[in-house]
């Protein structure tokens, strides 16, 4: 039942991150990619990563995804607009991924699998998750702080238009 | 209850180096800058799930706190790079990576 | 083998199988059952119909954009404060001071943004 569903949501995983790539429509590239993190969420569950499942939910499709669908609107982007690569260029991005896919299996196929620890369980829990990250992590989660703030400062600095009712 | 899913961890390895192919080819093979923005996410993603996966087999909760802490640095990069895109549409017109290719025009 | 924690997540499955069952259900319906009659004079604007122009996806406002990423980055921040929050009491004033240190970082950030009058829809 659970390996079932893990094929499954893979199979659905693997198919829509394919399609993402594929579609010629940027809309359609988004929808497939919000899919793709729904049954990556699924993934986290079967992991028994509760609150990461739904912390990936509200952070990746409620918010990335809604930030990207706004500026494929804001932008007009279309079908007709879509760029095109030459064929050749295509087969050979193609190939480099292959060869890429080639590698990580080759190097990662002769290894020997970890034994699975037994331990305490709920390490998925939000309590377990704060403590660790307020006694081990402080550092990084202070600095994340000082990211966002960057982060904000920049998006400000280059979104804010000198004109009002500017439409690009 | 048990973390044990009966799943072995090859498995998540293997959908790990899959999606974050997809994500490469997606880069490579797309011209479209939002494209390649949204495959960088899958990537991002994949390095996600192996993530969680050793986390839950180990019983490390560090593993996810770096998912967490990975969230935000995709958010924030997010949040920089399309407001970089904007500008450049506001200047060229288009999203085509190969308009982009120069620093000034 | 099987997971028995699993079950525990039957009502959410069953939510999202109803969700999404019922957009289908209602997209097919509506296709199988709803009569379709697509004459030229029948797809005509008439009375008070506006003639339709050019394409739907008009570019808008940049400060819609802006508005949507200021809300992801404050997003982010909240989804930090929930693990602080569960564990409040036992992580006692020291986790409020560095829980104070990271949302004052944070609100340096918007008064920068209210001072750049990011927000402002008029000027």
């Amino acid at each position: 039942m659970t390996l079932n569903l893990f094929y499954f949501l893979s199979f659905l995983a693997v198919l829509s991150a394919l399609m993402v790539v594929f579609s010629k429509n940027p809309v359609y590239s988004v929808l497939y990619l919000i899919i793709t993190f729904f049954t990556i969420a699924g993934h986290y569950i079967l992991l028994d990563a509760q609150f990461l499942a739904v912390v990936h939910v509200i952070v990746y499709a409620g918010a990335i995804m809604v930030l990207f669908l706004y500026v494929i609107m804001l932008l007009n982007l279309n079908r007709e607009s879509e760029p095109h690569k030459s064929n050749i260029l295509k087969f050979a991005a193609v190939i480099c991924a292959g060869l890429l896919l080639v590698v990580l299996v080759g190097s990662l196929k002769g290894t020997e699998a970890i034994v699975q620890q037994s331990g305490k369980a709920g390490i998925g829990y939000v309590k377990t998750l704060g403590e660790v990250m307020f006694k081990e992590f402080l550092l990084p989660f202070e600095i994340t702080s000082i990211l966002l703030l960057a982060a904000m400062v920049g998006a400000v600095m280059l979104g804010k238009s000198e004109k009002t009712n500017d439409t690009i | 209850m048990q973390p044990q899913n009966g799943i072995p961890i090859d498995y998540y390895i293997w959908l790990a180096a899959a999606l974050f192919t997809i994500g490469v080819l997606g880069v490579l093979y797309r011209r479209n800058a939002i494209i390649i923005f949204m495959c960088i996410e899958l990537m991002l993603n994949a390095v996600n799930v192996l993530l969680v996966a050793f986390s839950t087999y180990l019983n490390d909760a560090a593993g996810q706190v770096f998912v967490f802490f990975i969230m935000a640095v995709a958010a924030a990069e997010v949040a920089v790079g399309l407001a970089i895109l904007i500008m450049m549409y506001r200047n060229t017109k288009t999203t085509d990576i190969n308009i982009l290719n120069r620093l000034k025009w | 083998m099987e997971n028995p924690n699993l079950a525990e997540y039957l009502p959410i499955a069953l939510m999202f199988i109803f969700a999404l069952g019922f957009v289908v259900t209602t997209m097919i319906a509506t296709h199988v059952l709803g009569p379709k009659r697509k004459s030229k004079i029948k797809l005509d604007t008439f009375e008070c119909g506006i003639e339709s122009k050019g394409n739907a996806r008009i570019p808008f406002n940049i400060k819609y954009f802006l508005v949507a990423i200021l809300f992801v980055l404050f997003d982010v921040e909240v989804i930090f404060m929930y693990p602080w929050a569960v564990n409040f009491k036992s992580l006692h004033w020291e986790g409020f001071i560095q829980m104070t240190v990271f949302i004052s970082l944070l609100l340096v950030g918007f008064f920068y943004i209210l001072k750049k009058g990011a927000l402002k829809w008029e000027e």
